[in-house]
């Protein structure tokens, strides 16, 4: 196996391996390239654009005046007659500027951040004080929890979409926006909570127990042990469970779809771009643009955490 | 220890796991049983509940399109399964190997399964599109294979193929990553018994990767069932039209004529099949 490769098994190799890149980067290359084209330019099979492009991305982020809504001419003429009314004017007017209204990307924005943040705080903090007692301490039931806890994190949402929504909608929280949220944050709470405990569980293990002693015979109590030497050392594993759990909410479409469907204002990206795609045809260009701003935070993320996450993951068989 | 300490041990351990139990259980345990009774009463959005006793059951077991959707989900599992695994092993096997640039190499396969699924999808339905994608344009203007654009995503039945491929794409990094972390384990003296044997490349996978790797094979094959059993975004936001199990679901439950206690029923009859191998994944793959 470590035997000198021949120059045949070299080229083997790297052609190999520069397939398996390729076939993985493709599709992103194809989301970039076409968010920068202009559309005339879409039907070029080249990724590289003949022309930059920046619209789409400008627009999606607010920086171009709003478009001046197409008039046609004879309207045009129709609004200049005096003998018309403010009133009716504006009502025409209205007719054709809603066409042109714009996709207000940065709410989604902030919507998906908001909620994806404070799931990831609070999933995080649960799960390491669930944790760190099954991890090390005995009490009973442990067995049965952690086993649980497994099992739980098995369940797709699939099957739990109907009796969660008839929940909400029983105890009156599907009535109003805020209780809506409320049951969303809920919902990405259980989604990621099983899994920030297998994480954290098994980094807790790899902890020498001598330390926590150590702390204890100084005086520390139990919990002041946890908080003064476990969770400090656990700082980088703490993280990369947030960004674990941020980017499940981030990412996340079936609950928000179901609860999500009738607050137009509360919508996360991933149901926003979903919507915006049925909705209205050949806007590739902001499609693909707006493919691209809600990846990048995702992947700036995961660049953030590899290191730790891909052990982290294999070591919990991890969901995918 | 004296018996205090350990009573106050339990307690605090009690104390710790309530929160994180409390809500699982209220939002997990309870909607799982509540399932169960919801799926014998004829259900609207609103909450309105008329107890129908087994009908749920029987017009699901009378209804052809949950046979197909069956049917559908099952080559969808056969294909997404096997395909990850292998695309997996062999991804791992090479990236094991060393090269120049690995590390980079290593970190750019990855991306596929961090990446929003949403944000992907229309990379992949670009590609597919009959007017502007890269595909239609090598298949119909290079290599001349056929004369007409065909719209791959718009029929169910090619759909459903791009969708296990999409699949494979985005899930086989994960298990590459298991498959990779259990090669670097595997010792190296067994590789160099195996070459003085006399065994090829092909022998000494044979003979010493696959062995060493059977369990690890287990538990991928296992778990990706039991994944690609509940997926859904990944396929409905492809390929709406490629009704595997979850989406036939989704839509009894959201869309239409909705008959959420016939997505309920759906459910249970799911989640059975999926006890049964959660079962067997802790029996035979996690004690081994």
């Amino acid at each position: 196996m470590m035997n000198k490769r021949s120059t045949t098994q070299s080229v083997i190799l790297y052609a190999l391996v520069l397939a398996l890149v390729i076939f993985c980067v493709f599709p992103f290359l194809q989301i970039l390239s076409t968010s920068l084209k202009h559309p005339i330019d879409w039907g070029n099979p080249s990724l590289i654009p003949r022309v930059l492009h920046l619209d789409a991305y400008k627009e999606l982020l607010g920086l171009m005046p709003a478009k001046e809504a197409d008039i046609p001419a004879s309207v045009q003429r129709l609004l200049s007659n005096p003998a018309l009314s403010e009133d009716q004017k504006q009502k025409l007017l209205a007719k054709f500027s809603s066409g042109g209204e714009v996709f207000p990307f940065g709410r989604y924005m902030l919507n998906t951040f908001v909620i994806s943040f404070i799931t990831g705080i609070c999933s995080t903090f649960l799960a390491s004080l669930a944790a760190y007692a099954i991890a090390r301490l005995r009490f009973p039931a442990q067995s049965l929890m952690a086993n649980g806890v497994l099992f739980v994190y098995m369940v797709g949402g699939v099957l739990l979409m109907v009796p969660l929504y008839q929940m909400s909608v029983n105890v009156g929280l599907a009535s109003s926006a805020a209780g809506t949220i409320f049951s969303l944050f809920l919902i990405y709470l259980i989604q990621t909570l099983p899994v920030a405990m297998y994480m954290l569980g098994n980094y807790f293990r790899t902890i020498p127990f001598s330390l926590e002693e150590a702390a204890m015979m100084d005086g520390c109590s139990r919990v002041e042990a946890f908080w003064r030497i476990i969770m400090p050392l656990s700082k980088p594993m703490l993280f990369t469970v947030f960004i674990y759990c941020f980017v499940i909410a981030w990412n996340e479409y079936l609950f928000a779809s179901v609860f999500l469907k009738q607050y137009q204002d509360f919508q996360t990206l991933p149901l926003a771009l979903q919507t915006l795609f049925t909705s209205k045809n050949a806007i590739w260009d902001r499609i693909m643009a707006a493919s691209m701003l809600t990846l990048l935070p995702v992947v700036i993320c995961f660049m953030l955490a590899n290191k730790h996450l891909s052990g982290g993951l294999t070591d919990g068989g991890v969901k995918g | 220890m004296s018996s205090v300490l350990i009573k106050n041990e339990s307690r605090l351990g009690l104390k710790l796991v309530a929160p994180a139990v409390g809500i699982i259980g209220l939002l997990v345990i309870y909607p799982i049983l509540f399932n169960i009774y919801l799926s014998f009463f004829d259900v609207q959005l609103n909450g309105t509940k008329t107890f129908v006793g087994m009908e749920n059951y029987t017009d699901l077991l009378g209804n052809p399109r949950y046979y197909h959707s069956i049917g559908v989900s099952v080559i969808y599992l056969i294909g997404t399964v096997a395909g990850t695994t292998i695309l997996g092993l062999a991804a791992a096997i090479l990236m094991n190997q060393e090269f120049r640039f690995r590390n980079l190499a290593r970190g750019l396969i990855l991306l596929p399964y961090f990446a929003p699924v949403i944000s992907v999808v229309f990379g992949w339905q670009f590609i597919f599109d009959p007017v502007n994608g890269i595909y239609n344009h090598v298949v119909v203007d290079v290599l001349h294979l056929t004369d007409t654009r065909e719209n791959l995503i718009g029929n169910p039945d090619s759909a459903l193929f791009v969708v296990i491929i999409f699949d494979i794409w985005k899930h086989f990094p994960i298990a590459y990553l298991l498959f990779l972390a259990k090669l670097q384990s595997v010792p190296k003296d067994l590789y160099e018994a195996a070459a003085i044997d006399g065994q090829n490349a092909w022998g000494r996978f044979w003979h010493v990767t696959l062995p060493e790797l059977r369990f690890v094979i287990a538990t991928v094959v296992l778990l990706r069932i039991i994944w690609n059993l509940n997926r859904f975004e990944d396929v409905y936001l492809l390929a709406p039209n490629v009704e595997t199990l979850p989406i036939f679901t989704y839509y009894q439950a959201f869309a239409g004529i909705v008959d959420q206690g016939v997505a309920a029923a759906i459910s249970v009859i799911q989640l059975l099949v999926l006890v049964g191998l959660i079962w067997l994944y802790v029996r035979k793959v996690l004690k081994w």
